[in-house]
């Protein structure tokens, strides 16, 4: 038995998605999270957790007490995760169950989201505002911008499997399609292959179509106990296996492709989950690149490794396909602030609240991803609940 | 312009590579424990925890493991002048990876596996940044 056994993730929500000028980061979070509270049917005076990250764009002192603040919450537990990319969410899930277990908390009110677009014009941040851990060694070099932390690994990748940038436009192509479906997205125009070739190079071999965006977004989710839920009789998700694993921080001391954390990490959630990927009825795979997603459906095992680009261009990404892949559009196309958007929708899937890109019947869903540059992987194998 | 990155020269754990630099030698600490070169610098072999460590001169040899030529001057316009530039990580013969810049690299031929020595520029902001130059 393991204290995620025992809670559920029962309301979710996401702000408006893109250029939204004026709106600061905390007000998009406050947002998305009275409007999870009302999805989860609970009320403000329910609330007794706060679990939260400010993003890099703006990294904060103590954000989850600012969040509780701006939102009238005098809660036992405010609480920040920062473990990059997905791990920052999935890690709050633990520190809930944790809480929840310890009588601490009984409900969590979980918020992220950043205002990655508008922070510039405010000449408070950037993104990313944060130290990323190169001051000294890297970034008196001009590596300064996460993409071409990413393009380091792209590039290797090509090199020793072969993977090629049509191989990854297929990513860039099955996202916007996705995200065509979904009526919040930032970006749901569609776009063909040769659209992706004739993008601008950006940091080789990566295109502008193959970066993530950057948006203004806020989104949130609520957790309680699996009893709790089934007396608010909303949907929930729970959580069937969660594993993690931690390698480097700057790319230069990255070890080599087959040895970085998203196979372990995939391997010890499902492992305890007592599952495996061909269980999944879809996945989410954090892409701050399209290069991200072939590395992500290697680790999960959707194929061996450096078998990830074939897989892509194969069309297993969509809606359809057996396993397909971030049906949110992904953060190529959906939205970018963070990256908590994979698990809401993960839990939307489950909930079989996705609307037109719902996988009929899902009853096993996947978030997958790294944080930094590769350096943490963290997975979280999802079921329906009750 | 807001000037170019600089690395903290004051960091006791790193003024001997930065020092060495300006002496246009590239030197790594060698933990006296376990023989681990590593990099970058700290006060403690990350091997053993060892803080028993000496600088050794590297051969300046090695191999591009990988690299990114970088087309966007990324936030504002510190790097405007410098794109498109390459940025690579460098596996050094004595065996740590690296980062930094290689210097007049042929884009047609530059590749994953080629071979690298060490050089330096000296840059404006005051420090000496080691960089690698394809060999044939």
């Amino acid at each position: 038995m393991s204290v995620l056994d025992g809670i559920a993730i029962v309301g979710v929500a996401e702000t408006a998605i893109g250029k939204l000028p004026g709106r600061s980061a905390i007000s998009l979070q406050a947002e998305a999270g009275v409007a999870a509270v009302a999805a989860a049917g609970l009320a403000k005076g329910d609330i007794d957790g706060v679990f939260s990250f400010s993003g890099y764009s703006q990294a904060m002192m103590l954000h989850a007490v600012r969040v509780a603040e701006h939102l009238g919450l005098r809660p036992e537990l405010a609480v920040v995760t920062d473990v990059g990319g997905p791990g920052t969410h999935h890690a709050a899930l633990l520190n809930v169950a944790a809480a929840i277990d310890a009588g601490m908390c009984t409900a969590a009110l979980c918020t992220y989201g950043e205002n990655g677009i508008s922070i510039r014009r405010s000449g408070r941040g950037r993104a990313p505002g944060t130290l990323t851990g190169g001051e000294d060694f890297e970034a008196p070099y001009g590596q300064i911008a996460m993409i071409s932390g990413y393009a380091l690994f792209a590039q290797r990748h090509m090199h020793m499997y072969g993977t090629t940038s049509e191989q990854l436009g297929a990513v860039a192509v099955a996202s916007r399609y996705h995200a065509s479906l979904n009526d919040n997205a930032h970006k749901r125009e569609p776009i063909t292959l040769d659209d992706h070739q004739a993008s601008p190079m950006i940091s080789s071999p990566l295109r502008r179509l193959d970066c993530s965006l950057i948006s203004d977004a806020g989104g949130a989710f609520v957790v309680t106990s699996i009893e709790r839920a089934r007396s608010l009789g909303v949907p929930y998700a729970r959580v069937l296996g969660y594993g993690a694993a931690a390698t480097h921080h700057i790319p230069s001391q990255a070890p080599d492709l087959h040895e970085l954390g998203g196979p372990v990490a995939a391997a010890r959630a499902f492992e305890r989950a007592g599952l495996t990927v061909a269980d999944a009825d879809a996945v989410y795979i954090h892409d701050a690149c399209t290069f991200s997603v072939v590395a992500g459906v290697e680790a999960l095992g959707l194929c061996v490794e450096g078998e990830g680009g074939p897989y892509a261009e194969s069309g297993a990404l969509a809606l359809g396909s057996k396993c397909p892949v971030n049906l949110h559009g992904g953060m190529l196309s959906h939205g970018h602030a963070g990256g908590v958007f994979h698990l809401l929708d993960a839990v939307r899937q489950l909930q079989g609240t996705a609307g037109r890109r719902q996988v009929e019947g899902a009853e096993i869903v996947v978030a997958h991803g790294n944080g930094g540059v590769f350096s943490t992987f963290s997975t979280m194998v999802l079921g329906r609940g009750p | 312009m807001t000037g170019k990155p600089r690395p903290d020269l004051n960091d006791t754990a790193t003024t001997p590579y930065w020092e060495a630099a300006a002496r246009h030698e590239l030197a790594l600490p060698c933990c006296d424990g376990c023989g681990l070169v590593f990099f970058p610098p700290r006060e403690r072999c990350p091997g053993c925890w060892s803080a028993e460590l000496s600088w050794q001169p590297m051969s300046g040899g090695g191999t591009v493991w990988t690299f990114t030529e970088v087309h966007v001057a990324f936030y504002d316009d510190t790097w405007a002048d410098d794109v498109p530039y390459v940025v690579a990580v460098i596996e050094l013969d004595e065996g740590p990876r690296m980062l930094a810049g290689i210097v007049e690299p042929d884009m047609a031929s530059l590749a994953i596996g080629d071979r690298v020595e060490v050089t330096f520029e000296d840059r404006p902001e005051g420090v000496t940044l080691p960089v690698f130059r394809v060999v044939e």
